[in-house]
């Protein structure tokens, strides 16, 4: 300390010029770049990175590479894995491969999308009922807790029952039924954080509403939210896995839930039918709550290590 | 010259299911461009409401009962919200009592410097991080180039002081309101921080209105001193006569308080005990009618029991007083 005391002392006070100062230095690191390497360091974030491109190489090419429709009927019914096609038949005699590869495409889509609506919707409510209070907070948290009463799964087939069984009925359902948590989450945080000096400093500094909103506190309230956001996948994941083994997912789109959902009654016999969705389901849910963790870890400037 | 800030019967209340409350009572000063003034007195005094309200920050519940507060001849106590928030970081700003948590985890300190900038100058981002540059160097921190890309937490306290008060002077304002800028720093730290103060405001001819316990700090870099007590001003007047003559037997009493080093062949004499002011500032709400500071006061007699709160009368040409009794000026 008492170093860095006579340092300063020594330096005699400069005018403020507005003028350019001549050589601006660059970034000692980029932010950016350092949360990469952060995140890129950390093993479970490279093995759920892993596991996502996988999965979304295998649904974006796959279909194109292994040229099967997996609504044909290929051969027998049940046929074991380990033949031709080389991970069996379902009920049907249609190819599980071509199956899983096509299926991988709309569930990874409900998922992301529904998960997206989720976080929007959670977030634009919270944000604005946690930074504003009083009467704002009220109505919004009564709107909230209206569709938190409601049974999520019950809600959910209405909607799909009412406005068809298509996959972006599916989706938008999901996203209606799931963002409750998420606003919940988003307005405890900017309660906590609508109070702190740095907010009141923004705010001496002629910051307004929606500066303050999305510029100042957003970011501090982001890795909750974004731990929520990937937690919301995963759960939109099961969701459409759970609507189309109730048989009420789009008939004419393959996915990984219509998978299980069809071949359930033939589980024992056939558990390959049921299992490889599954595990696709497993490693998908998997896969997105490692990488948030990680990114949860890497976008914290605290944890990030100094150049 | 016109004052940059004028507070006249600044009235603020709070509001409570019985009826409001008043927090601040005919609150008047003014200061000048390239002068400070001092708002001295003890917590709940209201100096920091009144810092508020200048800023138009006040907390819910309270508000602006009555008066006007006029940066550069503008009423800004009755200005629309938009205008305020203009005003806000470029006009007036502001400097906050704890460097810890006034600044934003999450951005590198350049950016947070540079983000006044661009909001009231419209400046790019290149630009603005340049005038940023500036300004910390202009702030004395060592190493600036690389501190620009530092975050918070990779700053001491002194230095963050010093980010907050380079962000507060970006854009050069005409008034700078510093709510006990020093008070979590430490000592040796507080004589630099004021000293750079000090050599900012004389080259932008800020005005400074300074809120704070340390009366040192006052009579080093304060032009003129209010005494605020129980939400009103007690005791006005340039800091050289205040604080070498108080009239106000609260003024004289916080004087005492401050201890005083004594070295050399004065070590001798003894210190002597440190006095205290017995009691405590009346809450909100339970303020008398009478003096507020009777029951407080050594001096107290029939005549400030019996009357009305006295008024802030002139005692000099600079000076004024808020007592029944003021103590006799000195020669």
């Amino acid at each position: 300390m008492s170093a860095l005391v006579a340092a300063e002392a020594a330096v005699q006070p400069q005018p403020v010029r507005s003028e350019a100062a001549p050589s601006m230095p660059r970034p000692a690191a980029n932010p950016g770049l350092a949360a990469l390497r952060l995140f890129l360091r950390n093993p479970s974030g490279l093995l759920g990175s892993v596991i996502l491109i996988g999965l979304l190489f295998a649904a974006l090419a796959g279909p194109h590479l292994y040229g099967v429709d997996p609504f044909e009927i290929v051969g027998a019914p049940f046929q074991p894995p380990g033949g031709d096609p080389v991970l069996g038949t379902d009920y049907l005699g249609q190819d599980i491969l071509a199956a899983l590869l096509q299926g991988g495409r709309a569930t990874l889509l409900v998922g992301f999308s529904a998960a997206l609506i989720t976080v929007v919707i959670g977030v634009t409510f919270g944000a604005l009922a946690g930074f504003f209070g009083g009467r704002v907070d009220a109505a919004l948290m009564k709107v909230t807790e209206f569709f938190q009463v409601l049974p999520t799964l019950l809600f959910a087939m209405v909607l799909v029952t009412l406005f068809g069984q298509r996959i972006a009925i599916t989706t938008i359902a999901i996203g209606i039924v799931s963002w409750p948590p998420t606003a919940r989450l988003t307005r405890a945080e900017f309660l906590r954080l609508r109070g702190l000096d740095f907010v009141k400093a923004a705010r001496a500094a002629g910051a307004g509403p929606l500066y303050l909103i999305g510029r100042v506190i957003l970011p501090n309230a982001a890795p909750p939210i974004v731990v929520s956001a990937t937690l919301a996948i995963g759960t939109a994941v099961l969701f459409e896995g759970a609507l189309s083994f109730l048989g009420l997912g789009d008939p004419n789109v393959m996915s990984w839930g219509l998978m299980i959902g069809q071949n359930r009654a033939y589980a024992l016999e056939a558990w390959w039918t049921v299992l490889l969705p599954g595990a696709a389901i497993f490693l998908a849910v998997l896969g997105v709550s490692l990488v948030g963790d990680a990114v949860n870890d890497a976008v914290n400037p605290r944890l990030r290590k100094r150049s | 010259m016109d004052p940059v800030l004028a507070v006249e019967d600044l009235t603020v209340t709070l509001t409570r299911p019985d009826g409001p409350v008043p927090v601040l009572e005919r609150l008047s000063f003014s200061v000048e461009a390239g002068r400070t003034i001092a708002l001295v007195g003890e917590s709940g005094c209201g100096k920091s409401m009144t810092a508020l309200a200048i800023m138009g920050l006040l907390p819910e519940g309270f508000a602006r009962a009555d008066g006007r507060i006029r940066l550069a001849g503008e009423d800004i106590a009755a200005a629309q919200p938009s205008r305020l928030r203009a005003l806000r970081g470029s006009a007036l700003s502001m400097i906050f009592q704890e460097p810890m948590t006034a600044l934003n985890p999450v951005y590198t300190v350049g950016d947070q410097i540079a983000e006044a900038l661009r909001l009231h100058q419209r400046l790019g981002r290149r630009a603005a991080l340049e005038r940023a540059l500036a300004m910390l160097r202009a702030v004395q921190i060592p190493a600036a180039e690389r501190r620009l890309y530092a975050y918070p937490h990779e700053l001491s306290g002194g230095m963050r002081q010093r980010v907050m008060i380079a962000m507060a002077l970006a854009c050069r304002p005409k008034l700078l309101i510093a709510d006990e800028p020093t008070t979590a720093l430490d000592v040796t730290v507080q004589a630099q921080v004021f000293d750079l103060l000090k050599a900012l405001q004389d080259e932008m001819g800020t005005a400074i209105v300074l809120i704070t316990h340390d009366l040192g700090a006052v009579a080093d870099i304060a032009d003129t001193v209010a005494v605020l007590y129980a939400g009103r001003c007690i005791e006005q007047g340039d800091t050289r006569s205040v604080m070498h003559a108080p009239q106000h037997p609260y003024t004289r009493g916080l004087m005492g308080c401050t201890p005083h080093l004594r070295l050399g062949a004065a070590a001798d004499a003894g210190t002597g005990p440190l006095r205290e002011i017995p009691g405590l500032v009346p809450p909100l709400g339970r303020r008398p009618a009478i003096c507020a500071f009777a029951d407080r006061c050594g001096r107290a007699d029939a005549t400030c029991l019996d009357n009305p709160q006295p008024p802030l009368a002139e005692a000099g040409l600079t000076r004024a007083v808020a007592c029944w009794h003021p103590e006799a000026r000195a020669a």
